[in-house]
């Protein structure tokens, strides 16, 4: 591959690893949030950055509302969107709607062993899964085998401020050093073309 | 570089809020409010916007006021109050008698289902909101019963001022319950509600949301230096 192309390719890699840092940074305060990871390889096109979501888990933060739900460890609870869409979940803040159904910020609505779950205000949630009423089990949470509810409590962004930053500066040194080696590349070339040439005439 | 500048908007955004509620720590019957946020763009790419705010309804700390019409809500629900033909729910129970006798609080809004008779002396109200005033020589009379309501999510209701809030369609209709004895709510006459703002815990926002702020203006200045060292290729 030419040089040059190779250097706009290590740019233009560098320049997509800042966007991914950028929009961890941005989501710092979303709840629930999972970063992503950028990774740099190179190929037959150059250097070419690809991004997976980080699935390790946020830190559980407790804000002490009965219907803010996490989930401690592996595992996962069921949410309908408005959609019909059945999804897990592992963290979600939730209040009851209307209808007295649990509804989170994104309008999607918590799931029972028997579809979507109906509670009545004072209700609590403990970490089986299973649903009281002034002390008398009414329901159980839909939940993956071995989750271990936490109510009372949301997970955090898995996002580490300063790793970001330090992965934005070092983005930053990347584009310059490719810029840099292009423009040397660049004059070299110059010189052949301008200077070679002279030497022959 | 937009991405990190979202992400600067939603830490502005939230140190509003979180300013709004250390302003209103000190107002009775104030509740503390809480911007969430959410991704945007395929993969989150895009940064974060906001998606609305949330009423923290937690019960604040009861606190023997001394005022003579002072009543607070130990337990969930809100004083239902009218102004101008307008509904509105509050928490903050520290009202005062009007020239009609009605009860009102500093913004004008009056407490429906109760009238003070001009000769009462003492008013007393009991924990099912039973208002009865002592005209002296030991007569008894009823003044009404203060009303409550309650919603099925009361976190979505919309604030009309900072301790006056509206229904709205995600809250869902206000209706009314029933007051004292063990299991429903009660009310405390001479008592008044603490805003439910921690201090501790909104300097700690503060700190977090500043330091958020700063991060994400690193990325904003990282794209920037990309774009001008990009734009100074053409001169070498």
């Amino acid at each position: 591959m030419d040089g040059i192309a190779l250097m706009a390719t290590a740019m233009r890699a560098a320049k997509a690893r800042l966007d991914v840092s950028a929009s961890n940074l941005a989501n710092v305060s979303t709840d629930g949030f999972r970063g992503h990871v950028a990774r740099v390889t190179l190929g037959r096109l150059g250097l070419v950055t690809t991004s997976r979501s980080d699935r390790e888990p946020g830190p559980l933060r407790h804000t002490g509302r009965a219907f803010d739900l996490a989930i401690a460890g592996p595992g996962a609870f069921f949410v309908r969107d408005r959609a019909g869409r059945i999804s897990q979940s592992r963290s979600g803040s939730f209040e009851r709607d209307a209808f007295g159904r649990l509804a989170d910020e994104r309008g999607r609505v918590l799931l029972g062993s028997r579809g979507a779950l109906v509670v009545g205000a004072d209700a609590t949630i403990d970490s089986r899964g299973i649903v009281r009423e002034a002390g008398t089990a009414r329901a159980n949470l839909r939940l993956a085998p071995g989750s271990v509810v936490q109510s009372g409590f949301l997970e955090g962004p898995n996002v580490d401020a300063v790793h970001e930053m330090v992965d934005v500066l070092e983005a930053e040194r990347a584009f310059e050093t490719a810029e840099k080696t292009l423009s040397a590349i660049d004059e070299a070339r110059q010189k052949d073309v301008n200077d070679v040439a002279r030497l022959k005439s | 570089m937009y991405a990190a500048a979202s992400g600067m908007a939603a830490q502005q955004q939230n140190l509003d809020v979180v300013a709004d509620n250390l302003a209103n720590a000190d107002v009775a019957g104030f509740k503390a409010a809480q911007a969430t946020f959410a991704p945007i763009g395929p993969n989150a790419l895009l940064g974060t916007a906001s998606i609305g705010m949330r009423e923290n309804v937690a019960q604040g700390k009861l606190e023997r006021s001394g005022g003579a019409f002072d009543v607070a809500l130990d337990g969930p629900g809100f004083f239902v109050v009218e102004r101008d033909g307008m509904r509105g729910y509050t928490r903050a129970g520290s009202f005062s008698r009007a020239a009609d006798g009605s009860l009102r609080n500093s913004q004008g809004w009056q407490l429906r289902g109760v009238r003070i008779p001009a000769k009462a002396q003492t008013v007393t109200v009991a924990e099912d909101g039973a208002v009865s005033v002592d005209a002296g020589m030991r007569s008894q009379h009823r003044a009404g019963r203060i009303e409550v309501a309650a919603f099925n999510a009361p976190e979505s209701v919309r604030p009309l001022d900072a301790t006056v809030f509206a229904a709205t369609p995600a809250s869902g209709p206000a209706r009314p319950i029933a007051l004292g004895g063990d299991r429903h709510t009660k009310i405390a006459f001479g008592m008044l509600e603490k805003s439910n703002v921690s201090i501790v815990e909104s300097m700690m926002a503060i700190l977090a949301a500043q330091r958020a702020y700063e991060a994400n203006a690193k990325g904003v200045q990282a794209a920037d230096e990309m774009l001008r060292i990009a734009n100074n290729l053409h001169r070498s």
